[in-house]
């Protein structure tokens, strides 16, 4: 007879939570003390006398350890952050070993090499601030706004300072070039045009110099070459817009100076939102389990468990259970696994091992349901990737799949090529070959990414518009040649004519019609075959 | 108990980040010098700045300037009323003096026979010095104050290198220091020290140059104010120092003292007397003189229809005895004296003096300092309000300057972080100024020697920005 059998007849609750741990000895071992000792702690009874052990000793000699004191050295080292060799002295301690006894010249050398380098040393990092030459600047820098004296001080600005802008910001005095006046007219005029430094705002300062530190990286390194972390950095460079975050300091700015009673009432919106949405959640959350409820599926398994009173004794206890256990893991769960079908199944499996099939049988629902637990679950586990990333990989998101099911990217490449005749593949090879892309139906592109892929259909379909315009092209000239004949024909016949008799010319007359006719026959059929294709 | 703690034989770890040089910290201000080493909590070195000068004696330290019994002695102070250096030559002794006597080798024998109280032996030191600088195997680390001028942050490197032959040097503006003594590298730092309050924001250890706000009410303003409700309380309360009295007798308050006087042969000068008299003033300001702190302002009208004052005036006084025995309560008096820090109309008027502005007093000057930042940063410094300086220790200055800062700016949150300790408060700029000396980080900072003699003394202000 098991706890759990008794637990069973006497209607108790199963083991549903772990039997709370043995309660642990509030005092330990009482020390076994002898005469007045142990009366005096008698008289504390059950709640012993707590006696603070007296310390007579405030701190032990030293000579009790037997050990000579450690011995310390100012040691020098220096810094090889610093360009300066400075050498400056710490105390530390001496090795315990006396160095071997060497000659003074010897000790001296050593005593040289034996300088550390400080192990701070390596904490001095700095911030990658791009450089550009004068040509790059006049190229692809330019900005009417600023000037290169200016973006020079802006970029000295903040490789001084570590790209803290709002320091930068503050430390801010540009002063333009007083130009170097050759006559005195000439300074005047320039003194006219002098035009008083704007003031800069952070936004304008931040603008400038991602801009140029965009374009100077894009420059060093193309984009596609860039690693992921480079790319974002770029990507985020490029993506800066001042107007907006003009906009979002305004607005912080008027929030910063709200008044006593806006700040209360803003207070008092932000609770009253709370407290909505989480009536609207708990509304939710009923209205769930409500479907649930309805759409629980009629239990069809035996009934023969239940007919002695035991067995109902056994699902009162299971439901009675199942509830509790609905109400313990309602925060943790979601509404799905709410039906009172699955409940037992899903959360109090263990303690039923024993009767676990005959459980299962009557009241879990048809497999279906878990399976949809299951499947549901599911995609929240599987990484998102990010828009970029997406991009990246080439993924692409189809309402469903065509009729041809999924297929690879380079049978999709391949199908234009292979649906042509062999005269039409080789044509198409030539001139893949004649571009320098080593191309066959047998062998693969290189890369095939999504966008070589599309770049690669785009060639192709060149390709085919240029064939076939040089088809037409071919049969055009061919039909030119034959008009030229005929004319040629026509030509000297009528040379003939003015030298023969009117007969002659009557019976030419007729061949010239014929001729033209037919012509005009072959003509039609042309356009109608180069309409064709064109349709095609 | 282990006989020897562990830790103190372990090299330093990365993470404490510590590695000490024996740098020496000298943090000079208007009322004191306080100097010592990096990496100690308090400055082992503390002297007035004050100095007494008697013919052509040049008498230092808390110990002896307050001697009336020497002839003719004149009391200066080196520091201008900005907080800036003025007289150099003072200054350079007086640091020296504040730097030899306790830290480095010239060890301060007795008085009488060390040389530096009497004129034959001076010549003697200044040979001495000659062969051997004070601190030629510590480097220096000085304060200065935000608005220094470039001039006197030059001749400060050149005393150090030149004077006292340091290996290297640095720079520091005392705000940052005191925002690192809390232990923030932003802050918005709010100093009240002898001659000058000074309100500033800082950001990753640069102080913001658009949010510097100073201005005069500070301990020697309190001072002033002090005098002024002296000289029109009734009756009169006539400030007699310690030095005049010979005998005193207890009397009941408000009544008359009785006291008998001392009498010197020879003259005391208006100088001597006004350093004994701030003594005094400086006892009352610690002991009585409390900052009103709310609701709302002590001149302004509470909700329930009673003035504040009415308020103040129920709660019970403070009695203050003088030199001469005359003792008397101190009731709402004793916090309208400082109510002029928070509101310009409250200030007494002081002859000779013009009148307080509104952008003189501490809430104007947070404003002023906060509205100069970039928006992104106030809340973070609003976080992180370092309170620092003497003057802040009134009874009640940080409860005050929360309330008021609350009314501000009601919307953000507001952290006050003033430290506990009256010596952190009072040496905030040099508990920094020991940190950062004491970081293994920091070693490649100083100007060293070398880049002094290749550089010059510009390059101070090229390297400590």
């Amino acid at each position: 007879m098991t706890s759990h059998d008794v637990r069973d007849m006497l209607d108790l609750p199963q083991e549903g939570t772990p039997r709370p741990t043995k309660k642990q000895k509030l005092n330990g071992p009482r020390p076994v003390l002898k005469g007045l000792a142990r009366e005096v702690q008698n008289l504390g009874g059950d709640n012993p006398i707590a006696i603070v052990p007296e310390v007579t000793v405030f701190k032990k000699r030293r000579f009790a350890t037997r050990k000579p004191a450690a011995k310390w050295d100012a040691r020098p080292f220096k810094n090889s952050a610093r360009q300066d060799g400075l050498i400056l002295r710490h105390w530390r301690r001496k090795d315990d070993k006396p160095a071997a006894p060497t000659v003074d010249g010897e000790g001296e050398e050593k005593k040289v090499e034996e300088i550390e380098d400080s192990t701070f040393a390596k904490y001095n990092v700095q911030v990658n601030i791009p450089d550009y030459t004068d040509e790059e600047y006049n190229l692809r820098l330019q900005n009417q706004e600023w000037t290169k004296h200016e973006t020079d001080y802006l970029f000295s600005l903040c490789r001084e300072y570590d790209l803290r802008f709002p320091v930068i910001w503050d430390r801010y005095e540009y002063e333009p070039p007083i130009p170097q006046p050759s006559e005195g007219d000439a300074a005047e005029n320039a003194g006219a045009l002098i035009v008083p430094p704007k003031t800069r705002t952070v936004e304008d300062m931040k603008a400038r110099y991602y801009s140029v530190a965009a374009t100077v990286m894009a420059l060093r390194k193309p984009p596609i070459k860039m690693n992921s972390a480079e790319f974002n950095l770029h990507e985020v460079m490029l993506n800066f817009n001042p107007a907006q975050e003009t906009a979002r300091k305004k607005f912080a700015e008027t929030a910063f100076h709200r008044t006593k009673d806006e700040a209360a009432e803003e207070q008092s919106l932000l609770l009253e939102l709370k407290r909505i949405m989480a009536r609207a959640d708990k509304l939710g959350e009923e209205r769930r389990e409500l479907y649930a409820r309805l759409e629980a599926p009629p239990s069809n398994g035996n009934i023969a468990p239940y007919t002695t009173s035991q067995g109902l004794a056994q699902l009162v206890s299971q439901l009675a259970s199942a509830d509790r256990s609905k109400k313990h893991r309602k925060s943790l769960m979601g509404g799905e696994t709410m039906s009172p079908a699955t409940g037992p199944n899903t959360s109090t499996q263990q303690p039923y091992d024993r009767r676990e099939s005959s459980v299962r049988e009557s009241i879990s629902g048809p497999s279906g349901l878990n399976n949809k637990k299951g499947s549901s679950q599911n995609p929240t586990e599987r990484r998102q990737l990010t828009e970029e990333e997406e991009r990246i990989y080439g993924v692409s998101r189809h309402d469903r799949i065509g009729t041809s099911g999924p297929a690879f990217r380079q049978e999709k490449i391949l199908k234009p090529l292979q649906s042509k005749s062999a005269v039409q593949q080789q044509k198409i090879t030539n001139v893949l070959n004649e571009l320098g892309i080593p191309y066959s139906a047998s062998t693969r592109l290189i890369m095939p990414t999504a966008e070589v892929g599309e770049g690669f259909d785009a060639l192709l379909h060149s390709i085919n518009n240029l064939l076939d315009a040089r088809k037409l092209v071919d049969k055009l000239q061919g039909e030119i040649a034959t008009a030229k004949a005929v004319r040629a024909e026509r030509e000297r016949v009528e040379r003939e004519r003015g030298e023969g008799g009117a007969e002659v010319k009557r019976e030419e007359g007729v061949g010239i019609a014929e001729s033209r006719k037919r012509s005009a026959s072959v003509m039609s059929a042309a356009s109608d075959r180069s309409g064709k294709r064109l349709k095609k | 108990m282990a006989s020897q703690p562990l830790t103190s034989s372990m090299q330093p770890t990365d993470v404490y980040g510590g590695d000490e040089v024996s740098a020496i910290i000298l943090d000079p201000g208007f009322s004191s010098v306080r100097a010592g080493f990096a990496g100690e909590d308090t400055p082992k070195s503390f002297y007035t700045s004050y100095y007494g000068v008697a013919g052509d004696r040049t008498i230092f330290s808390d110990e002896d300037i307050h001697n009336p019994l020497i002839k003719d002695l004149e009391i200066r102070n080196p520091m201008s009323k900005d907080g800036v250096v003025e007289d150099w030559d003072a200054a350079t002794q007086l640091w020296e003096y504040a730097i030899t006597s306790r830290l480095t080798k010239f060890k301060q024998g007795d008085p009488r026979t060390n040389g530096l109280n009497d004129k034959d032996a001076d010549v003697e030191m200044d040979a001495a010095e000659d062969e051997e600088k004070p601190l030629e195997e510590h480097p220096l680390l000085m304060t200065e104050t935000a608005w220094n001028s470039s001039k006197n942050r030059e001749k400060s490197i050149e005393i150090a290198m030149e004077n006292w032959g340091c290996p290297a040097f640095w720079l520091a503006r005392n705000s940052v220091m005191a925002a690192f003594g809390a232990g923030r590298a932003t802050a918005l730092v709010i100093d009240l020290g002898a001659s000058t309050a000074s309100v500033m924001c800082i950001h990753d250890g640069l102080i913001l140059k658009k949010s510097v706000q100073k201005s005069n009410v500070a301990g020697n303003w309190v001072s002033s104010q002090v005098r002024s409700l002296f000289n029109n309380s009734e009756p009169k309360v006539e400030l007699i120092p310690h030095y005049m009295i010979s005998a005193k007798t207890p009397v009941d308050a408000g009544a008359p003292a009785q006291a008998t006087f001392q009498n010197f042969d020879h003259k005391i000068s208006d100088s001597f007397r006004a350093l004994e008299e701030e003594r005094v003033i400086s006892e009352f300001k610690e002991s009585v003189v409390q900052v009103y702190n709310g609701p709302n302002r002590l001149n302004s009208t509470h909700p329930s229809g009673i003035p504040n004052i009415e308020n103040v005036k129920a709660m019970p006084g403070r009695v203050f005895e003088f030199p001469d025995g005359s003792n008397q309560m101190w009731g709402a008096d004793r916090m309208s004296v400082v109510e002029g820090m928070w509101d310009e109309r409250a200030a007494l008027p002081v002859a000779g003096e013009p009148a307080l502005t509104k952008a003189q007093t501490i809430p104007e000057m947070v404003k002023a300092s906060i509205s100069g930042v970039d928006m992104d940063l106030r809340a973070a410094l609003l976080q992180n309000v370092v309170v620092t300086g003497g003057t802040t220790l009134l009874q009640g200055f940080t409860d005050r300057l929360h309330n008021e800062m609350v009314n501000m700016y009601p919307g953000a949150r507001i952290k006050i972080q003033a430290a506990g300790l009256t010596t952190e408060r009072r040496f905030g700029s040099w508990v920094g100024g020991s940190i950062l000396g004491s970081l293994g980080t920091f070693h490649q900072m100083w100007i060293s020697r070398k880049e002094y003699e290749e550089f010059g003394a510009s390059v101070v202000d090229k390297r400590c920005k």
